[in-house]
């Protein structure tokens, strides 16, 4: 039903285009007007709150001062923290394209008929809660629990392993949390890519590996980039599992946000590290969106 | 006599009497809140504690009187913020709020709490010694408890008398502590130090020295528990009503109250001074401290009353209480000290203490 603007007079055209405009900005109008009062609007105050002091006692001073920006960057207790979210955001990343990689591609390339629940089986773990299902870690990683009860039944150790309260059990405690998520990603993006693609590359004579990478990887890149970038911030920002199963010892930027807020009343502190928590995220997840274009590209 | 039953109000008129009414109510002009329907809202912790306040307080005492409480259940930190937050408005959302003795020092610091009125408080005169709210104004005292040292026998066989067992060598690798008691634990190491509760130097020192003996950091008390009930560890500090209710599970712990001193621990209540209805938090203030209630909280939670005239059975106070010659060890947190130091004992908590 649409009319070719050609076929309009000027005037007519520009009323089309106004109208498209308006027809656009009522489609866009509400979730702009959610995101900038729900997110933006916060974000905006958090900065403000940053820029205050904090007397203790007083909870927050009206300042207009960096010096918990200054703190945070020179204090080797918070780097640590910052350092320590990177390596695991990295680390889980890393290990949820490796392990979700063949996963996803088996589960868009099977013909089964319970495709569907296996579908469903890889995202069973998302079924439960953060709490529950750490609760459930905590009973096969604890000094009594199911893996170290097996190790010493088998004669492996004889004593018991500290796998909780470690970097090991958050990295595994996180992971299971955003596998499915990368893995959902990635399946998409193999169902989307014709399988003659890769029948061409074997009849060419390529080797399975050889074919993954040099047509497989190249054609679901956007799609490996989308569930890494996923995963990354899931990671960057994890509270609960760094908590239950990190333990009191290992610190990382979610839940010293929380700590600043909750425990030291420090807001100005707290929206600080928040900032530079959000600024990092976001900075790293656009370069990495932006490298992974420019190869898409070339 | 239709139309005196039924008078005739045009529609304009229903209209302008309803924005009437929602604009005073947006102004907070009507009655809609407090004072007309002696509603009184409780700001507390959820779970078994506002359960407990309702079966002892709020329906039997409160109830019979016309007062109709409504718990607002939230964790403390969220209802802290939201005190500090209302402070510049003339009404606030809660009555009562429901805090230890360490969230009161933080409260009074930002000045968000009213001064307690003592003639409004009948049943004040029958506070015990220690807890009087003349010592601390802003905060009406509800239940108590006091750390108190737990241990297993069959890991520690000589019975500790002080809370300086978890400095000794010999119980190297036996000794638990946890995360969110660093408050109560610091002041604890201020009293084996030979300081007082506020002795922040003498407390760090002790913590370095501590440190060096290794013990395991647990995340919370249920963490502890469970490390207690598979013999992880076996000596720790922990506050009585905690113990009992460990022993009740079937725990091998014993406990000594410490030579050093016995840390109190109080749960109480405070009235934020934008309070909308003063009367009903003073009249729940009031009901908490009935002997009746107390008598409750100490059947069915194990903390004991803070009221001399409360009754509580000989055995069971034997369990949960403390005799005449350990109340004389009590020792109340230095609240002056917290209000303005409490960032500073976690930062070194975190970053001395716990740091690898």
């Amino acid at each position: 039903m649409s009319v070719s603007v050609e076929r309009l007079g000027p005037l007519a055209a520009r009323e089309q285009r106004g109208g498209r405009r308006s027809t656009a900005a009522l489609l866009v109008g509400p979730a702009t007007l959610f995101v900038t009062i729900g997110l933006l609007l916060p974000i905006a105050i958090l900065f403000r709150y940053s820029l205050n002091a904090f007397v203790p006692g007083k909870l927050m001073v009206e300042a207009l001062t960096i010096e918990n920006y200054v703190l945070f960057v020179t204090d080797p207790y918070y780097v640590a923290a910052f350092t320590r979210t990177l390596r695991v955001a990295g680390i889980v990343t890393l290990l949820a394209l490796v392990l979700g990689f063949p996963l996803a591609y088996a589960l868009a390339r099977t013909q089964s008929r319970f495709k569907n629940l296996l579908v469903m089986l890889v995202v069973l773990p998302l079924f439960v809660g953060n709490a529950v299902r750490a609760a459930g870690w905590m009973t096969l990683l604890g000094n009594r629990g199911f893996l170290n009860v097996a190790l010493q039944w088998a004669g492996i150790t004889a004593e018991p392993i500290r796998f909780m309260y470690t970097e090991f059990a958050v990295i595994v405690g996180i992971l299971a949390v955003n596998l499915p998520y990368v893995v959902l990603t990635l399946q998409s993006v193999f169902e989307g890519i014709d399988r003659a693609v890769e029948d061409a590359a074997f009849s060419l004579g390529a080797g399975p590996l050889t074919m993954v990478r040099r047509v497989l990887l190249p054609l679901a890149l956007p799609g490996v980039a989308a569930g890494a970038i996923f995963c990354f911030i899931l990671t960057m920002n994890a509270y609960a599992t760094p908590v239950l199963l990190g333990g009191p010892q290992f610190t990382m930027m979610g839940p010293l946000v929380y700590v600043q807020f909750a425990a030291k009343s420090n807001w100005p502190f707290g929206a600080a590290v928040s900032f530079i928590l959000m600024t990092a995220t976001l900075v790293l997840t656009a370069a990495a969106n932006l490298l992974v274009q420019r190869r898409y590209r070339t | 006599m239709t139309d005196q039953r039924t008078p005739k109000v045009s529609r304009r008129q229903v209209l302008a009497g309803a924005a009437a009414v929602a604009g005073a109510s947006a102004l907070g002009l009507g009655p809609a809140h407090g004072q007309a329907s002696k509603r009184i809202v409780l700001s507390t912790w959820g779970g078994d504690y506002a359960k407990l306040l309702t079966r002892h307080i709020s329906n039997p005492v409160l109830g019979p009187r016309g007062w109709e409480v409504v718990n607002d259940e939230a964790q403390v930190v969220q209802r802290k913020a939201k005190v500090v937050a209302e402070k510049r408005l003339p009404k606030g959302s809660s009555d009562v709020q429901a805090l230890t003795a360490t969230d009161i020092a933080e409260l009074t610091q930002v000045d968000v709490l009213e001064k307690l009125d003592h003639g409004k408080l009948k049943n004040a005169k029958n506070l015990m010694k220690i807890f009087s709210i003349a010592d601390s104004p802003h905060f009406s005292p509800h239940i108590f408890s006091g750390k108190v040292v737990l241990y297993n026998p069959k890991l520690i066989p000589t019975a500790p008398k002080g809370i300086d067992a978890l400095w000794d060598p010999k119980n190297q690798g036996k000794v638990g502590v946890v995360d969110i008691q660093h408050v109560y634990t610091t002041m604890a190491a201020a009293l084996v130090a030979g300081g007082k509760t506020g002795d922040f130097d003498k407390a760090k020192k002790a913590l370095l020295d501590l440190k060096k003996l290794k013990p395991r950091i647990y995340p919370s008390n249920e963490a502890l528990a469970q490390a207690l009930q598979t013999e992880e560890v076996g000596l720790c500090i922990m506050w009585k009503a905690r113990a009992v209710q460990w022993q009740n599970a079937g725990a091998n712990v014993l406990t000594v109250a410490p030579k050093e001193g016995i840390i109190t621990y109080v749960s109480g209540f405070g009235i934020p001074k934008n309070a909308p209805n003063r009367d009903g938090a003073y009249a729940f203030l009031d009901a908490a401290m009935e002997a009746s209630a107390q008598e409750g909280f100490a059947v069915d939670m194990g903390y004991n009353p803070v009221v001399g005239n409360a009754k509580v059975a000989p055995e069971l106070k034997k369990r949960i209480g403390f005799g005449p010659e350990e109340e004389k060890l009590f020792v109340n947190p230095d609240l002056a000290f917290l209000a303005t130091h409490a960032a500073e004992v976690k930062d070194f908590w975190d970053k001395e203490f716990k740091a690898a």
